[in-house]
């Protein structure tokens, strides 16, 4: 009986659904406005933390070291840098290997193909290209570096001209996420109490029903179901408009991110993530429909 | 089976609508009530199926007071009276047959004895043939007899009337008190409210007055008096 009940507040809260005509569409309408603001929200919040990471990713202290200095000492220097904990990686650039990265890099330009003919020698030095783990870890290693043994074989340390890159982009990532994350709060705050006031608005709309019901014996159960299958139907429709139209902007905005993203597009973030951002977006439609239409049907049961 | 001992009810901002009522109605009895408007009819009538509480004083059905009835059960309470307005308050998205199925709905018959039942009631209030209209496709009758079978589909022991005539005209009103008059006989206690005088005249039944919140008389046999 139990079953059979249940059954039947859903077949209400789907008859509700159909039968409301605009009440429903303007339901929907502003659900999706909520999931896609909020949607959005989340996975600009995301990429920016993507593209964040991708520019960290490329920052790196290089040092140079005098064109006396033979190799095999760079290379144990090489050695002892790596034991620092805070480095992650320390590549070493020989003068020649420069020389050719220097030439790819200028696209074969014949002035400077002739600049590098009369100078008549590599001018070029070596190098020690540091990445850190953390870009914070920068100035720890680069007050190492001036504090070295070898700091007098060391010709040029690019840290300072990086430094205040390094310091805005830190800066920067943390702004991003304490934003984002009170962005969010809010954004989620202000849809949920504008799904809720438009689903009490529909629900006002007919709550004479409400009065029909309790006269006729429904329990405050079988009076607050329909409501709730009701706000889920709205949630679930909003999830899937929701879904198609982050398709569609994700599309639009995509090129823009092109490049500065490490894999690939905003757009193949989507898709490459379809399942948990379906996943997310149709469970936060059915909580906010489910809640909002338990929460707006409570003034009418005063049974 | 009815009973209000020294009952009063007063709404907020200290508007008295009900004082010091005390009124037993019997099982199988079927009482109208009178008075002007505001004399207090409908919260008398609002008492009995608990959609209001008194301030004061207690109303018992079956020597069961209702104060001590548990709010969840309310429902239940509710499902042994059978409810007529005014108004007809029938739902307008469903259709006669589904107006009437929905009183068995709620407390979990099958599809099949609904299947069975409603098309009975259906006949004995005359509407056979409407199963399938919309509330706006009837006459203010049909739609009062629609709400007459569902209050009765579920067979109460109480019916409460509150002016089920007020918006038909004579022929229809002659109708609705001649079924509820049929509903009498076959042992329901019916509490009638209505503003009808020739009605209340024409019934030869028990008369409660009611002014300004008081019973200010109670005639078996009666007549409408104000």
């Amino acid at each position: 009986m139990k079953g059979l009940k249940l059954w039947r507040t859903f077949q209400e809260g789907a008859k509700n659904y159909t039968r409301n005509g605009w009440l429903t569409v303007a339901t929907v309408v502003v659900m999706t406005l909520s999931l896609f603001i909020v949607s959005m929200t989340m996975i600009l919040g995301i990429t920016t933390n993507l593209i964040l990471d991708n520019l960290k990713d490329k920052i790196n202290i290089s040092v140079s070291f005098d064109q006396e200095v033979p190799e095999d000492s760079i290379l144990s220097i090489k050695q002892s840098l790596e034991k620092y904990k805070e480095v992650a990686s320390v590549t070493y650039i020989s003068r020649d290997q420069a020389l050719e990265d220097f030439i790819k890099m200028s696209d074969n330009n014949p002035a400077i193909m002739q600049a590098l003919d009369e100078i008549g020698e590599n001018p070029l030095l070596a190098s020690l290209t540091i990445k850190a783990h953390t870009p914070d870890q920068y100035d720890i290693i680069a007050q190492a570096l001036a504090q070295s043994t070898f700091k007098d074989d060391i010709a040029n340390v690019n840290y300072e001209q990086n430094k205040t890159a390094i310091e805005n982009l830190n800066g920067i990532g943390a702004v991003t996420r304490e934003v984002g994350l009170v962005l969010g709060i809010i954004f989620i705050s202000i849809s949920f109490l504008i799904t809720l006031n438009t689903i009490r608005i529909n629900m006002h709309s007919r709550r004479s029903e409400f009065e029909i019901m309790r006269l006729v014996g429904a329990s405050n159960t079988y009076v607050r179901m329909p409501s709730v299958f009701e706000g889920i139907l709205y949630g679930l429709t909003a999830a899937a408009v929701t879904l198609i139209f982050l398709l569609v902007s994700l599309q639009a905005l995509s090129p823009l991110t092109k490049g500065v993203i490490d894999n690939g597009s905003l757009l193949d973030y989507y898709t490459g993530n379809f399942l948990q951002i379906s996943l997310s977006v149709i469970l936060l439609g059915v909580i906010l429909g489910a809640l909002g239409g338990a929460v707006a049907v409570r003034k009418y049961m005063k049974v | 089976m009815i009973r209000f001992e020294n009952v009063s009810k007063v709404y907020p901002d200290d508007v008295v609508v009900l004082q010091d009522v005390d009124l037993s109605i019997e099982a199988g009895e079927f009482i109208s009530l009178v008075g002007q408007s505001g004399a207090g009819k409908s919260t008398l009538l609002k008492l009995i199926y608990a959609e209001e509480e008194p301030t004061n004083g207690e109303v018992y059905i079956n020597d069961r007071a209702i104060s001590a009835i548990k709010r969840k059960h309310l429902p239940f309470l509710r499902r042994n009276i059978g409810t007529v307005f005014q108004d007809f308050k029938l739902f307008s998205q469903k259709t006669v047959f589904e107006n009437v199925a929905y009183a068995l709905e709620v407390y979990g018959k099958t599809n099949e004895e609904i299947q069975d039942e409603v098309p009975q009631i259906l006949d004995i209030v005359g509407l056979s043939g409407k199963a399938n209209k919309y509330p706006k496709q009837l006459s203010g009758g049909e739609q009062q007899r629609v709400s007459m079978a569902r209050a009765l589909i579920r067979d109460p022991k109480i019916i409460i009337a509150d002016e089920p005539t007020g918006n038909l005209d004579p022929i229809a009103t002659a109708d609705i008190i001649n079924l509820l008059l049929e509903i009498n006989k076959l042992g329901t206690t019916v509490v009638l409210a209505t503003h009808n005088k020739s009605i209340v005249d024409g019934l030869g039944r028990r008369v409660v007055t009611l002014d300004n919140g008081r019973i200010t008389r109670d005639e078996q046999n009666g007549k409408y008096m104000l």
